[in-house]
């Protein structure tokens, strides 16, 4: 099925046609098939692509079919010719009236291109992304497995931020498919390579995030969701982003599902941030939390519309619903039996049942540890006494914290050998000895564990 | 700043007026009281007696116009017309008899006092204008003071205030300075201003410890002979100062509720001969034994209420004065705190009838009870709610009531029972919490890191949130990814 519209007789016309510097440079779309399908240096062809006729023509040559009507793109193999491959699958689904890839071509591609080749053009690969989610157009929901297969097989691994991340992200949440984007969320971001996606931009870190909290928080894993927003929150800033302050109000809510009471914002939170969130009624919200539902309605309705239009409104149902929670574990530290009546005044629920049930449920989900005697009466024992420890628990904890040390040495080591480093070391040594010193060289793992708290 | 008599209710308002009982079981003696003061303080305590405690309030007012005559304040017997009005409009004593009838208010002797007053403000005002436009600086300084002490007499404490404050431009040597600074403070004691204490207590030390460090050198001189009793004498006079400082920092302390730092100072008063004329205008010494104690009681661990106040060979001779004060402490070291709360009951009239103290009581008496309960707790592992308040004397809802509140606050590690009424230890297995607390920050650590981590990267790419050049965005707002908590 080769080279049969692109003869080897137009091989040899960009000598007479072309006087660009290029000398056998294609310049026809059948003419760079041929070159493709021939050339099997990476490097060779990437230059060649990106050199592919003037800079505002090459999308469209590049999305257009063969004279003979053939698609290129069957003439290609995905692995052994990604470079083109992806340039012309990119422009075909960017460029307003091209003939449309098939559906089949892009998970095709998606599922078996070469990383390798694929890494020497990052900016198609962020071109593909966004034109499959834009093709898709309203069935979005068939972007969802071709990105998610780029996204697994573009980066070196998984620890990787790429452009694809955000995008992918959105394309999952849009389409409510959560549990697509899970085996993505879970490996956690550790690492940036501007080689991978030069074009990376704050808002993709902020974007990937704050949309893997709401998929958490959609999932009701509220540990990791809080973890999602608390990145959302700490992204290094000089001015907060709205998507920050979105995030804190989101992060909030979380801790109260999560912990029955908001945490301090982070250290590393914006000041302005802070200032305008103590401003807005989550903070009070929050501050109140948690009393009994009768308590808290008439503090959430003042400010029903503005929760409605910021699209927290869901979240804080959530919230309030389990405040009753919150105050029977409070009364497990306070008291040893109760009866259920007693329970159910305290926390503002107006049936035993209610609250039998209640307790019932946070003894299954492992809230507390209590008991209810056929009298009515509930016993409640202390939590923290009954944990205990298996052996493997304690050594699997030993051996992470070891990995983590030892992850840390080496990027200490890293840091070491850069330039940056070495200059400024070297600057504060001439300065002034003592005090500098203690502090540049105590970036020890071991100091490390210990400076966080 | 602002010195205004119906300043002087303001604590009680809030409460039920004259409810103070004086009988058998709250005894009060008002001559034996009010006999260990002198001065003005003697009409300002028995004014404030008037109007708390209807009952005394006519003996209180005939003690009061003995002395009246004595002071040069026009306006005092227009207060004790006030509060002796209160009392009898509160209604709890019948048949009182009215004013004029007790206090034979001549108003001839008023507007004497008032010529008089005037006479010598316009010479006071005079002096100190010679002296100023004769530019001769001691001499300034003096008119000042006096000029002060004769609003301080007159009972116009603001303006005496601002003599005071004068002085401070006209003062040549660190004593003036110290001088100075005694005056404000007595000044602000006796008008019950307490929020600037602090600042001339600052003020006063640095000056003291300059004058004694000058006395000191001075004796080195030509008399070396003569320096061991000198350093004896400066010893004796640095004493006379920081025991003031000392009673002034304490009632600042106490006017801010931090009865811990009150009762500090308030231990460390020296004798109370060096509190000089300050026994008796302002305080006696029996005030300074009930203050001490009360708040060291309320604030302080067992251990330095016995170091501090029972080893305190000093304030022995303070708590000499109110044999009470004794059997309170000794009563509490021994654990009987029923006991403990009976004196306080007991002599709550006398606590409620003091001046200073007045707005105090209930505070320091609540703190005292949450202690007494926390320490009677301390040796069992559990008891029964009902013997808990048979020994404290309550009522086993009021006593659960207290109990909860403490255990919110983390003052007692135990739990209630309540089908069984009992209160029980927290039985803590210290291992197990070691290894949950072990495991729990080992967790925290790696998302810490992991989070630093990615944070570090992020400065490293310079991926930083900047103002935006152009207001566009290229995504969605994040509301509309919000809406998935909706559904």
């Amino acid at each position: 099925m080769s080279n049969t519209a692109a003869g080897p007789s137009t091989a040899t016309s960009p000598s007479t046609t072309n006087t660009n510097a290029q000398q056998h440079a294609p310049a026809t779309l059948e003419e760079l098939l041929h070159f493709l399908l021939s050339e099997q240096e990476n490097s060779a062809v990437q230059q060649t692509l990106k050199n592919f006729v003037a800079n505002k023509n090459r999308d469209s040559i590049l999305a257009s079919v063969l004279a003979s009507g053939q698609d290129p793109l069957d003439l290609l193999h995905p692995e052994t010719n990604t470079l083109g491959f992806l340039y012309i699958l990119s422009a075909r689904l960017n460029v307003p009236n091209a003939p449309p890839p098939q559906l089949a071509a892009v998970e095709a591609f998606c599922r078996s291109f070469s990383p390798t080749q694929a890494r020497l053009a990052p900016e198609r690969v962020t071109a593909l992304a966004k034109g499959i989610v834009h093709a898709s157009g309203d069935n979005l929901k068939f972007a969802v497995a071709p990105l998610r297969d780029l996204i697994t097989r573009y980066p070196p691994n998984m620890s990787y931020l790429t452009t694809i991340h955000p995008i992918f992200l959105n394309a999952c949440v849009s389409t409510q498919n959560y549990t697509s984007a899970l085996p993505i969320l879970t490996s956690p971001i550790l690492n940036i390579d501007l080689h991978l996606s030069p074009d990376l931009h704050y808002n993709d870190n902020l974007i990937y995030h704050y949309a893997g909290g709401i998929v958490f928080g959609a999932l009701k894993r509220w540990t990791e969701a809080e973890e999602c927003f608390e990145i959302v929150v700490t992204a290094p800033n000089q001015v907060p982003s709205a998507l920050q302050a979105e995030g804190l109000k989101k992060l909030t809510l979380v801790q109260l599902i999560l912990h029955g009471k908001a945490l301090p914002p982070p250290k590393f939170t914006n000041s302005v941030l802070i200032r305008q969130f103590k401003n807005s009624p989550y903070f009070n919200f929050a501050k109140g939390y948690p009393r009994t539902i009768a308590k808290l309605e008439p503090l959430v309705m003042k400010d029903e519309e503005l929760f409605k239009t910021e699209r927290n409104w869901g979240l804080i149902q959530q919230v309030i619903s389990r405040a009753p929670r919150w105050l029977i574990k409070r009364l497990t530290h306070i008291y040893l039996t109760l009866g259920l009546s007693d329970i159910a005044s305290q926390i503002g629920v107006r049936s035993e049942d209610e609250v039998r049930a209640l307790v019932l449920d946070m003894v299954d989900t492992g809230e507390i540890i209590a008991s209810i005697s056929a009298s009515g009466t509930v016993t409640f024992s202390d939590a923290a006494s009954q944990f205990s420890y298996s052996k493997e628990e304690i050594d699997q904890a030993l051996a992470l914290a070891q990995e983590q040390s030892r992850l840390l040495l080496q990027l200490e080591r890293e840091m070491n050998l850069s330039k940056e480093y070495i200059a400024k070391a070297l600057k504060h040594k001439d300065e002034a000895w003592g005090a500098p010193d203690e502090e540049m060289y105590n970036t020890h793992s071991g100091g490390g564990w210990g400076d966080d708290f | 700043m602002e010195i205004d008599e119906p300043e002087l209710a303001g604590p009680s308002k809030g409460k039920k007026q004259a409810t103070i009982p004086v009988d058998d079981a709250h005894p009060f003696d008002l001559e034996a009281y009010i006999s260990s003061y002198n001065g003005r303080t003697i009409v300002d305590r028995l004014s404030w007696i008037i109007q708390q405690c209807p009952t005394l309030a006519p003996q209180a007012l005939q003690i009061a116009m003995v002395h009246v005559p004595r002071l040069r304040d026009p306006n005092i017997a227009t207060m004790l017309l006030h509060a002796y009005e209160q009392a009898v409009a509160s209604g709890v004593q019948e048949n009182m008899p009215s004013f004029v009838e007790l206090s034979k208010v001549d108003q001839t002797w008023i507007d004497e006092l008032n010529r008089r007053n005037s006479e010598d403000r316009v010479k006071l005002e005079v002096e100190l204008k010679t002296y100023s436009s004769n530019m001769i600086k001691e001499s300034i300084r003096m008119a000042h003071r006096d000029l002060g002490e004769f609003f301080r007499a007159t009972g116009d404490y603001q303006s005496a205030l601002k003599q005071y404050q004068k002085l401070r431009d006209v003062c040549t040597t660190s004593q003036h300075v110290l001088d100075m600074c005694l005056s404000v403070l007595e000044l602000l004691i006796e008008s019950r201003n307490f929020n600037i204490i602090t600042s001339y207590v600052y003020k006063a030390e640095p000056a003291l410890d300059a004058t004694s460090n000058m006395l000191r050198n001075s004796n080195q001189g030509p008399t070396a002979t003569a320096a061991p009793p000198g350093r004896e004498k400066i010893a004796a006079e640095r004493e006379k100062v920081q025991s003031k400082l000392d009673l002034a920092t304490a009632f600042a302390h106490m006017a801010q509720g931090t009865y811990d730092k009150a009762a500090t100072y308030l231990l460390k008063i020296g004798s109370i001969k060096s509190l000089g004329h300050w026994i008796g205008t302002l305080v006696s010494a029996s005030d300074i034994a009930i203050y001490g104690t009360l708040c060291a009681l309320a604030s302080f661990h067992r251990s330095s209420i016995k170091a501090q106040l029972l080893d305190n060979p000093t304030f022995a001779v303070y708590i000499e004065q109110e044999p009470y004060i004794r059997e309170l402490i000794e009563a509490y070291m021994a654990s009987k705190f029923k006991t403990v709360l009976e004196i306080l009951d007991r002599y709550s009239t006398r606590h409620f009838l003091d001046l200073y103290l007045t707005s105090h009581v209930v505070n320091l008496t609540n703190l005292i009870r949450s202690h007494a309960l926390v320490l009677y707790f301390q040796p069992f592992t559990s008891i029964k709610l009902e013997s808990l308040s048979t020994a404290f004397g309550w009522t086993p809802e009021y006593l659960e009531q207290q109990v909860v509140a403490l255990i919110q606050a983390g003052e007692i590690q135990a739990r209630v029972d309540k089908q069984n009424k009992i209160l029980k230890a927290r039985d803590i297995d210290q291992r197990a919490v070691l290894f949950t607390r072990a495991m729990k920050a080992g967790k925290d650590m790696q998302a810490t890191n992991r989070k630093l981590l990615l944070r570090m990267r992020l400065q490293q790419a310079e991926l930083i949130v900047k103002p935006p050049k152009t207001s566009q965005q290229t995504t969605a707002h994040p509301n509309e990814l919000g809406a998935a908590f909706d559904q």
